[in-house]
């Protein structure tokens, strides 16, 4: 007859949690610096990835033709160039270059292989668009160097080379990059176990750091502070960073910004299209109060897509009002008051921090008599729902623009997606006429001064409200040194990083 | 005394809050960004939250939402539950045989995740919160009407209306409700302990009602994103919120006994 | 006994199927039309479409239902809306961590409950008594998303004792266990202090208490096995709560279990995949009540020798 006592039932309720524990435990502290990320980049191929996470890791581990220097021109980085003729671009490959961390040396077949992949349509990389419509074809001259022969006449056409270089062996060994990337660059990869831990190593000191993901910002500054990661960039509400402040061991650094938040419309609605109810909701928008209390006064007012200390950007351009009274009289002919309101949908992603922007702007626009109903989406959905045109009014972020042909992405009559991010659908001979002019321009003075006048013209359409520019902010315990900020918010700092 | 006096209070302030909180002149949306995170001081007891709204205001009207969907869902869970488990019990035979291998397949779903499921594919709103909870919560009070059915009907009144010829909704309603009063009662306060427990749940994914809206559950996941800067924001509805639950499992508690109910454990 | 495990399964077979059914027409029970209600209600036309075959929506209900079954037998859930991998193995990725959550929540459930209801019992009607069960019914009245927070706050913000969350070691799973295992332990300790108040009025309990025995021998030895079958069946008809708990609590700690998955693939609107995990759990759970009811049959002399109904 089997007993089961007490004392048995005791053992196998332990025995059996106590194995699956044994199981998971975790990796034990190998002495790399740590990064606190809260999300991880979905992946480390240069040629794929499009999220802002992956570019700035695969920054770390590939190197790049061209680069940018602070005014957003474009810079010498891999690479050297001549203009030999308006169609025809010869780089020459730096003479001292790192080698791929498998050891093979980094030639120009490796740069036409890089960018021959990108090209075929085949490979349905998402970078393609842009550089198809320039390039007709690349040549190599010996070892180092790479000639670009172009369709058209393009100014810029160095700062569209910033794509890491991939060994050519290995893109035709078809080499899954996006898990185990292997470039050139300061930092080559050790592992990637899971979902949450990547780990890489410094080439020239073996120092090792690895990316944390932890999402819940709560946790992140928790794990700050315990020692559990060394340092984090951006991602917190201003309230943990003031936290953060009066933590002994812990420094706080802030950089100015170029990320650019605005709040979108859809043109074709019939009340968003309208240019009083836009010019309304810009005027009704209190943003240095948001900025003040609901950012901690890390970031700048924005009145257009490129900062006014880009090569292209407007320095001139009016300051856009908070005028209350204004937007009310302006929505008074059209017959809404606060009394009796216009009703708009506003989508925002679910991102606690993103919503509760958006639940200020709701209740500003309330007092002007602009009833808006939130909707908020996982990331994903409300991404696809603003690609596809299914808006009234949302809000988001250009993140990292450097070229000004940014314009014509996002503007240009035929810029409506899928074939640019034109996702208001706005319609405008002027703005066509400029952004055609100023891509024309036989210089670049003449190219600025053209952009200029076309922000000054979307500042009166208003296809789009701007709202700010968001700092970034660094956060690392005192151990962690020689980071500095980019400002596009890149972690080009842990080049340089240093534990002391 | 305590046992008795105390949740009594705790369920009579929540009654009363939410049916006449709105003699306060609340404004629970209101944004004041200079006002945001405030601590609790003696003007504003409860403090501010991440918006500048007063927490007070919202926790008020959080108890109005709570209310409401839990005394909804209670009473169309039990209205639905007695009515099949009853019929189910009295017409029997393979009518009964269905009815019982339904309520074991909703049974077969753990507590809230059926719901969980529900509300979010249903999408947020308070209305779709008492449809998912009813459907959760319906098997609970069929499964009680039936076993209570199935000893009252030989009863020797049940069985001389049944000779009389009564129709079967007569004698349910007439007859066997009255009689399984106490047991039903009981069930009831405990499930409305376990429904104010859901919606906060509910509302605490994000599933449940939409805000601006206050619902202690959405409250307290607000509350958790500054708990190190303004815990609060957590401690505010989390302590409301457990207060009423606490009670009303008290007062089930008492009324169990004093109605000499013997139930099922709570689970 | 025989007749009693085969009928036992063979309901556990019919709920299974039940619940299989149920978890098939959840979409199709929604109101409206779910292809809308996943892509908002603006969007167009073709996409709807598109999504629709995708889903095999366009059949007619009957092949959906089959096709759903004869994936159900080859173990093939289909493949996630989202990021198109096979569910059965993003199911599987998630399995380890909700069951050990799961597996120390029960585990702190029982370290909790046996010494707390053993000692009402043992004091009965004294204020340990009272004090015991109040703090039990205390226990029930906390909702998982409000005590993981408060752990949190008490245990890793102000005393700085535990890690908050992430799975880094034993001492990670502390906190998540806690709040897991409260509601359960309360529940059990009254349970185990009911069946111990009546064991002990049993005749078998008095001639032991007549040997001479110590009271704590007595409860030790006879009274707490004897106690053992009910707080078993307990014990699996409660999986179900916690495992609705651990969805919860994978949330307040970001815990990379199956709750998490539902939860995000419920914001994503994935519907294939929340479907695969309520009915993952849901199996769980009926496969373990029936477990649980065999065991009980097995120790249980009366059902095994067949002389109960």
């Amino acid at each position: 007859m089997p007993h089961l006592t007490g004392k048995h039932f005791f053992a196998l309720l332990l025995l059996l949690p106590l194995s699956l524990l044994l199981a998971s435990c975790a990796a034990p502290d190998n002495g790399a610096l740590r990064f606190g990320l809260s999300k991880m980049p979905v992946t480390l191929d240069p040629r794929f990835s499009t999220d802002a996470t992956s570019s700035r890791i695969n920054r770390l581990l590939y190197q790049r033709l061209v680069d940018f220097d602070a005014a957003s021109m474009p810079a010498p980085s891999l690479a050297t160039w001549q203009k030999l003729s308006p169609l025809h671009y010869r780089f020459t490959l730096a003479s001292e270059r790192a080698l791929f961390s498998n050891g093979e040396r980094l030639t120009s077949e490796d740069v036409k292989a890089t960018y021959a992949f990108i090209l075929d349509a085949e490979n349905a990389s998402p970078h393609r668009l842009t550089l198809a419509r320039s390039i007709e074809r690349i040549e190599t001259r010996g070892d180092d160097v790479i000639d670009f022969i172009l369709k058209e006449a393009d100014l810029l056409f160095p700062g569209r080379l910033g794509i890491g270089i991939l060994p050519r062996a290995l893109i035709e060994s078809q080499h899954p990059f996006n898990r185990s990337p292997l470039g050139s660059g300061a930092y080559q990869l050790v592992a990637w176990p899971d979902d949450t831990h990547l780990r890489l190593k410094r080439r020239s000191d073996d120092l090792l750091l690895e990316f944390i993901e932890v999402t819940d910002p709560n946790v992140r500054v928790l794990k700050l502070m315990r020692g559990e990661i060394d340092m984090m960039q951006n991602d917190l509400p201003p309230e943990l960073i003031r936290y953060l402040s009066n933590e002994s061991g812990i420094t706080i650094t802030h950089g100015a910004g170029s990320n650019f938040a605005y709040l979108g419309f859809n043109m074709e609605d019939e009340f968003t299209g309208v240019q009083q109810v836009r010019e309304a909701i810009s005027l009704a928008l209190d943003r240095d109060s948001i900025i003040q209390y609901v950012l901690g006064e890390s970031a700048r007012p924005a009145n257009a897509l490129l900062s006014p200390d880009h090569w292209a950007g407007a320095p001139a351009l009016h300051q856009i009002a908070y005028d209350p009274a204004a937007a009310k009289s302006l929505l008074m002919p059209l017959g809404y008051t606060p009394e009796n309101p216009l009703h708009l949908t506003y989508k925002t992603s679910s991102d606690p921090f993103r919503l509760r922007l958006a639940t200020v702007i709701q209740q500003q626009l309330a007092e002007v008599g602009i009833k808006v109903e939130l909707k908020s989406y996982d990331w994903g959905t409300f991404y696809g729902d603003i690609k596809a045109g299914r808006f009234q009014m949302y809000s988001l972020m250009w993140v990292g623009i450097k070229l000004p042909d940014i314009f014509r992405y996002v503007f240009h009559s035929t810029a409506v997606p899928p074939e640019g991010a034109n996702r208001g659908r706005f319609i405008d001979a002027e703005t066509d006429r400029l952004i055609e002019a100023a891509e024309a321009a036989n210089t670049i003075e003449k190219q600025s001064e053209l952009y200029q006048q076309l922000q000054h013209h979307l500042v009166q359409q208003l296809p789009f409200v701007p709202l700010w520019y968001e700092d970034h902010v660094f956060i690392a315990r005192d151990h962690v040194s020689g980071y500095t900020i980019a400002r596009d918010g890149n972690y080009d700092g842990l080049l340089d990083v240093k534990r002391q | 005394m305590m046992r008795l006096w105390f949740p009594a209070a705790i369920f009579i302030l929540w009654f009363v809050l939410a049916l006449f909180g709105q003699l306060f002149s609340l404004s629970p949306d209101h944004i004041e960004l200079s006002r945001i995170l405030l601590p609790p001081d003696a003007n504003e007891w409860f403090g501010y939250d991440d918006l500048g709204r007063s927490l007070w205001d919202r926790l008020i009207v959080g108890a109005q939402t709570s209310f409401i969907v839990s005394i909804a869902v209670v009473a169309i869970s039990m209205l639905i539950g007695v009515t099949i488990g009853s019929f189910s019990a009295f017409i029997g035979g393979w009518f009964d045989h269905l009815i019982v291998r339904i309520i074991d397949i909703f049974l077969a779903f753990p507590g809230i995740l059926l719901a969980i499921a529900l509300a979010g594919l249903m999408g947020p709103g308070i209305d779709n919160v008492v449809i998912a909870l009813c459907v959760v919560g319906w098997v609970g009070f069929a499964r009680l009407s039936r076993a209570q059915v199935m000893t009252l009907k030989n009863r020797d009144h049940v069985q001389a209306a049944i000779a009389l010829g009564a129709s079967r909704s007569r004698i349910i309603f007439k007859h066997l409700v009255p009689l399984m009063a106490a047991p039903l009662i009981v069930e009831a306060t405990f499930a409305i302990a376990s429904v104010v427990i859901a919606e906060a749940g509910l509302s605490f994914l994000g599933l449940g009602i939409q805000p601006p809206t206050p619902s202690w559950g959405s409250m307290i996941r607000d509350g958790t994103r500054y708990m190190l800067v303004a815990p609060h924001m957590v401690l505010v509805p989390g302590i409301a919120l457990m207060l009423v639950v606490l009670s009303v499992n008290l007062l089930g508690d008492r009324l169990r006994d004093w109605l000499d109910v013997r139930t099922r454990d709570r689970h | 006994m025989l007749s009693f495990v085969i009928s036992r399964l063979l309901s556990a077979l019919f709920v299974i199927f039940g619940v299989s059914c149920l978890v098939f027409f959840l979409i199709h029970l929604v109101p409206g039309d779910p292809v809308e209600v996943m892509l908002g209600e603006s969007s167009q036309p073709a996409d709807r479409e598109a999504l629709r075959a995708a889903l095999g929506l366009d059949q007619p209900i009957l092949v959906q239902l089959m096709n759903y079954f004869n994936g159900l037998l080859h173990f093939d859930l289909g493949e996630s809306l989202h990021s198109k991998r096979p569910i059965a193995d993003m199911l599987m990725e998630r399995i380890p961590a909700t069951a050990t959550l799961a597996a120390a929540g029960l585990l702190v459930a029982v370290i909790i409950a046996f010494p707390l209801g053993i000692m009402a019992a043992m004091k009965k009607d004294t204020a340990w008594d009272s004090g015991a069960m109040f703090f039990s019914l205390f226990g029930i009245s906390i909702p998982n998303f409000w005590m993981g927070p408060l752990l949190i706050l008490f245990f890793s913000l102000w005393l700085g004792w535990l890690p908050v969350s992430g799975q880094s070691g034993i001492e990670s799973l502390v906190l998540p266990a806690l709040t897991l295992g409260t509601a359960l332990a309360a529940i059990l300790a009254r349970m185990i202090r009911a069946t111990l108040l009546e064991v002990m009025g049993e005749d078998y309990i008095r001639t032991a208490r007549a040997k001479g025995l110590s009271e704590r021998a007595v409860i030790m030895n006879h009274g707490l096995k004897n106690a053992m079958l009910p707080v078993i069946t307990l014990l699996g008809l409660q999986l179900g709560a916690l495992l609705g708990g651990a969805m919860i609590t994978e949330i307040v700690f970001s815990w990379p279990g199956i709750g998490q998955l539902t939860i995000d693939a419920i914001n994503r609107r994935d519907y294939p995949v929340v479907q695969a995990c309520i009915l993952l759990i849901s199996l769980t759970y009926v496969v373990v009540n029936t477990l649980t009811d065999l065991v009980y049959a097995w120790m249980d002399p009366r059902i095994r020798l067949g002389n109960a109904q």
